[in-house]
């Protein structure tokens, strides 16, 4: 992606975008509610418009059909939706099946593979909504699996998960990276960005930083991204005042 | 006294043949699109798509009678639902719009159906259809309408589904939202075409949405809605013809078969209400235990 911009309408939403992500690396996108971390994420699936800059994924624009996994905030989704885990991460692949065809043996083997990956294999038969945030967004996560992306988008994957969901996310999101996926995660946490991250993209409605982990997360940088002197960093969470801990 | 040979004798009259035939047809495809309406939350816009289709109705209807109402019904519906769906694209508050927009094509339909001498009966007709008098030829034309719709929502159900649990998921995979909404939409409108002669503008809606909303009642379990309100739909329909028939010739009472149809299929939603929250009621704090005991692990927030 070089100097891309994005609006919403008339609305610039985010401007000056340059950065990249390579086959079997992850970049965490890190800033304050509003900072365009969503809306980058949108971007690359070209759900909004460009208004300047290029992308390119998997080296082509319009994103070549089917190698991006998607994992949205599962509060964008209605709780009430007839539909079972296993018929969830089975839409993971819809794609590859083809308009008209009904998923075969090798699809439902692909279906389960996924949720063992992300320890819900008990629970295929449950709908959705009656699942815990947490079981919900590992569930959305073998979706992404079960359709073997070659990059993977996590928007606020953490948010609202206890520790034992966090782990095996971060257990999942490190195996896919190890089998060559390029992995693009928005989130507030800094011991996700620091667990499975090799490079940071810091926004503010614009890029801040983008490099290497550490080099990028200085102190400086952040209190620059989040627009207060007050902002405090340590080793898991940046601290805003007013806000409690992120 | 016997209530079930009516079911059966009823439906030697070919005119009664003709308009369960019409109304299965029917059934089966509102019952497929209807589930659809009901999971996307498009109630709105199909009552706004059927408001759009009274104009072309109206115009078609004194342009060329009976066979231009079908033309005009085509042309309306084809163009009112592509249109539809680039207006909630682009619309901040697509409510209002489509509201603003239908209303006044509504308002057309008025106006050029009011021109024609026999005002209040052809308004009635156009409104509520004619299902008794339905002709061999609209029941092959509603056949063959029906069927365009059946395949275009048969053939992208999966993804239609998809689509309606979660838009950027299905943009991420690598489909095209906006062809999945323009193809729903026209089969919507092929619906509204396919009965606009048989059971009139304002009775399609219950025909279209009351069947896929019964089904979500009934059943949690997604491929089991489109079966349920397609034969939810049928059973109503049956039922409905049998009794406004009845009701006219044996009874006395002149029961509007459209009409009569509509209340059946509401009567049915209600029953299907009443029931749910009486099995929610009797088994909701043992159903919500057991729940928790399959959420052993926290359920963090």
């Amino acid at each position: 992606m070089t100097a891309a911009s994005f609006a919403y309408g008339a609305e610039p939403a985010l401007t000056g975008i340059d950065f990249a992500v390579r086959a079997g690396e992850a970049v965490a996108l890190i800033g304050p509610n509003g900072s365009g971390k969503s809306t980058l994420l949108k971007g690359v699936l070209g759900l909004i418009n460009r208004t300047s800059g290029t992308i390119e994924v998997l080296g082509e624009w319009p994103p070549p059909a089917g190698y991006i996994g998607y994992v949205p905030q599962t509060d964008q989704l209605d709780p009430h939706f007839p539909v079972s885990l296993e018929q969830v991460v089975m839409m993971g692949r819809y794609r590859s099946l083809g308009w008209w065809r009904m998923p075969a043996k090798a699809d439902r083997r692909a279906v389960a593979d996924a949720l063992e990956t992300v320890g819900l294999g008990a629970r295929a038969k449950t709908r959705f909504g009656e699942l815990s945030g947490g079981q919900q967004q590992r569930g959305l996560l073998a979706r992404a699996v079960a359709s073997a992306p070659r990059l993977l988008l996590l928007d606020e994957p953490f948010n609202g998960l206890d520790q034992a969901n966090r782990d095996a996310l971060i257990e999942t999101v490190k195996r896919l990276k190890q089998q060559g996926v390029a992995v693009l995660v928005s989130t507030h946490d800094l011991d996700l960005a620091r667990a499975v991250c090799e490079s940071v993209l810091l926004l503010n409605g614009a890029q801040v930083a983008f490099g290497p982990r550490d080099s990028v997360l200085t102190l400086a940088n952040v209190q620059q991204a989040f627009g207060s002197v007050g902002v405090e960093m340590d080793e898991h969470t940046i601290v805003v005042p007013g806000h409690g801990g992120h | 006294m016997d209530i079930i040979t009516p079911l059966i004798t009823a439906f030697d009259l070919p005119f009664m043949a003709r308009a369960l035939l019409v109304l299965v047809v029917l059934s089966l495809v509102a019952g497929l699109v209807g589930v659809l309406v009901n999971l996307r939350g498009l109630e709105f816009i199909s009552d706004g798509l059927t408001h759009a289709v009274f104009p072309g109705v109206a115009i078609g209807f004194v342009w060329g009678g009976r066979d231009g109402l079908f033309v005009g019904a085509m042309v309306a519906a084809l163009l009112a639902a592509v249109v539809l769906t680039v207006i909630v694209r682009r619309a901040v508050t697509s409510d209002a719009a489509i509201a603003i927009v239908f209303t006044a094509m509504f308002s057309v339909g008025i106006i050029v159906v009011s021109r024609e001498t026999n005002y209040v009966g052809q308004l009635d007709a156009l409104l509520f259809g004619r299902l008794l008098t339905v002709s061999p030829a609209e029941v092959n034309q509603t056949v063959v309408v029906c069927l365009l719709a059946l395949i275009i929502v048969g053939f992208t159900l999966k993804e239609q589904v998809f689509r309606a649990f979660d838009l950027e998921g299905t943009a991420a995979a690598g489909y095209r939202p906006l062809v999945l909404d323009i193809l729903l939409n026209v089969a919507i409108a092929l619906v509204v075409v396919a009965a606009s002669s048989a059971v009139g503008n304002l009775l399609l809606l219950a025909v279209l949405i009351v069947p896929g909303a019964v089904a979500r009642l009934v059943t949690n379990r997604l491929w089991l809605l489109f079966p349920v309100a397609a034969g939810f739909a049928i059973v109503a329909a049956w039922i409905g013809l049998t009794l406004g028939y009845e009701a006219s010739v044996n009874g006395g009472v002149d029961l509007p078969s459209g009409a009569t149809v509509v209340l059946v299929l509401v009567a049915g939603y209600v029953v299907a209400l009443i029931v749910r929250l009486a099995l929610d009621r009797i088994g909701g704090p043992r159903r919500s235990r057991r729940r928790t005991d399959r959420l052993a692990e926290p359920v963090a927030r």
